[in-house]
């Protein structure tokens, strides 16, 4: 699926799933203990770019995604920019409270967000899924139990969607003769959830035992695919790293907040 | 198959596709919850509870150790494969959540089936993200109304939309059928559904 919106493939798709992972960790972490919004924009702006590089996606695509990604981080941080604490007032009407303090820390939680998203978009155009589990496989010995029952999961996915919509119609066509309660509503909802799931465990219990009496929960095996660490770590890590550095240098120097700390 | 209180590969499985029923349902929910936020009066946090049903419901149904690390996990990374979209902070979360309700259920003793342990469960899994939120979002930095506000809707919603629904969604899975093989119970059948 993600080769029809590719253009072209970068190092990045060479890189072990497992570096993508423990980096966006790294990231994550790094964007909790950086407090001057100065460093972060200018993260942002070094994210978006390795984004628009980098994942070799189609442009209309991507613009997409950006909006998606800027429109929700702003929302999620609406609350700090309403009802923060601050003193010099920008903005009042009833109880929303808009001072200069909490707009520039509502930014601040908005591009933290921006940031991780960017690079999370990166990671999973670049990444095949199954490529994951077989890496936590291979380089961190996870038990195969665990990882082939992920991906069989993972496979009856689009059974569940197609039997959500099944329901859907089937309600559709019965909407005349039954309770209405039962169409929309809380009780839709429960019977709704309550049939999908009553089905997929019904469908998992019997791939299950199929599967254990197949070998694939324990001992030793050999694999088809191969996941491997390589030199495309190292550029990933770097290229990483580079942007941390990078950012917080800048930080210093083009400062487009007045304030260095958005506490 | 095997007894006691280990995993089985059917066990891993029926869990993870309860995660990912629930990954397609918290999918759909993020738009709730997205819609609700520009109030900005934390009505989001009320649907909040919503994020630790699976881990509840996988519990109720399996009741061994690890099940709802699984299932929170699972729904977690189930959302990033559902919407395509990596979110790390939400796989942590998961994790933290999943966590929690682990240690709930341990104090149980993998036994109940309570409605009281599944409320318990979801009020800890409310309390458990706060401190990261706190960094995360300088909560503390928020008016203190707000900030109560804040917390006693996620609790509330903790025990209401992830304790109460999710066991109710037990009980009616368990008059469905489904659930005579499952789990615990496997140990005494040789049929299969």
């Amino acid at each position: 699926m993600l080769e029809t919106i590719k253009n072209y493939s970068t190092f990045i798709d060479k890189a072990n799933p497992l570096t993508k992972i423990l980096l966006a960790a790294i990231l994550f972490a790094t964007v909790i203990f950086i407090h001057n919004p100065n460093v972060l924009f200018h993260l942002t702006i070094l994210m978006l770019i390795a984004l628009l590089c980098l994942s070799g996606v189609k442009i209309k695509y991507l613009v997409m995604l950006l909006i998606f990604i800027f429109i929700s981080g702003f929302i999620s941080s609406l609350y700090m920019i309403f009802y923060g604490e601050g003193t010099e007032t920008l903005f009042r009407y009833g109880i929303i409270h808009i001072t200069d303090e909490s707009f520039v820390r509502g930014l601040h939680i908005t591009m933290r967000g921006v940031i991780l998203s960017l690079f999370g978009a990166l990671v999973i155009f670049t990444t095949k899924i199954t490529d994951v589990f077989y890496a936590l496989m291979i380089q961190l010995k996870v038990k195969p139990k665990y990882a082939y029952s992920f991906m069989a999961a993972i496979r009856m996915v689009p059974i569940i969607v197609s039997e959500y919509f099944q329901l859907r119609q089937a309600r559709k066509v019965r909407s005349a003769l039954i309770n209405k309660k039962h169409i929309s509503g809380f009780k839709s909802l429960k019977s709704t959830i309550v049939t999908l799931l009553s089905q997929s465990i019904r469908r998992a219990y019997r791939l299950g035992i199929a599967m254990e009496s197949k070998g694939f929960s324990d001992g030793s095996r050999t694999y088809f695919y191969k996941t491997s660490l390589s030199r495309y770590d190292l550029y990933l890590m770097l290229i990483i790293a580079a942007a941390i550095i990078t950012a917080v240098q800048i930080g210093t120097v083009i400062t487009p907040f007045d304030s260095t700390d958005a506490r | 198959m095997k007894k006691g209180n280990s995993l089985t590969l059917t066990d891993i499985l029926i869990t993870v596709v309860i995660a990912l029923v629930f990954a397609v349902i918290y999918s759909l929910w993020d738009g709730i919850y997205t819609i609700l936020q520009p109030f900005g009066l934390h009505l989001n946090e009320l649907v909040y509870g919503m994020w630790f049903i699976a881990a509840i419901v996988a519990y109720l149904i399996i009741r061994k150790p690890g099940v709802a690390l699984i299932a929170e996990f699972a729904a977690a990374s189930g959302e990033t494969i559902v919407l395509l979209q990596f979110d790390v902070s939400l796989i942590m979360y998961g994790l933290i959540q999943g966590l929690v309700c682990e240690l709930v259920f341990l104090f149980f003793r993998y036994k109940s089936t309570s409605l009281m342990a599944a409320v318990l469960a979801g009020i800890a899994a409310a309390l458990s993200t706060l401190p990261l939120d706190w960094y995360y979002g300088y909560l503390g930095h928020l008016e203190t109304w707000n900030l109560a506000l804040m917390f006693s809707l996620r609790i509330l919603s903790g025990a209401i939309v992830a304790g109460w629904l999710g066991h109710l969604l037990y009980k009616a899975l368990k008059e469905t059928g489904v659930l005579k093989f499952v789990g615990r119970r496997a140990d005494n059948s040789h049929e299969g559904l």
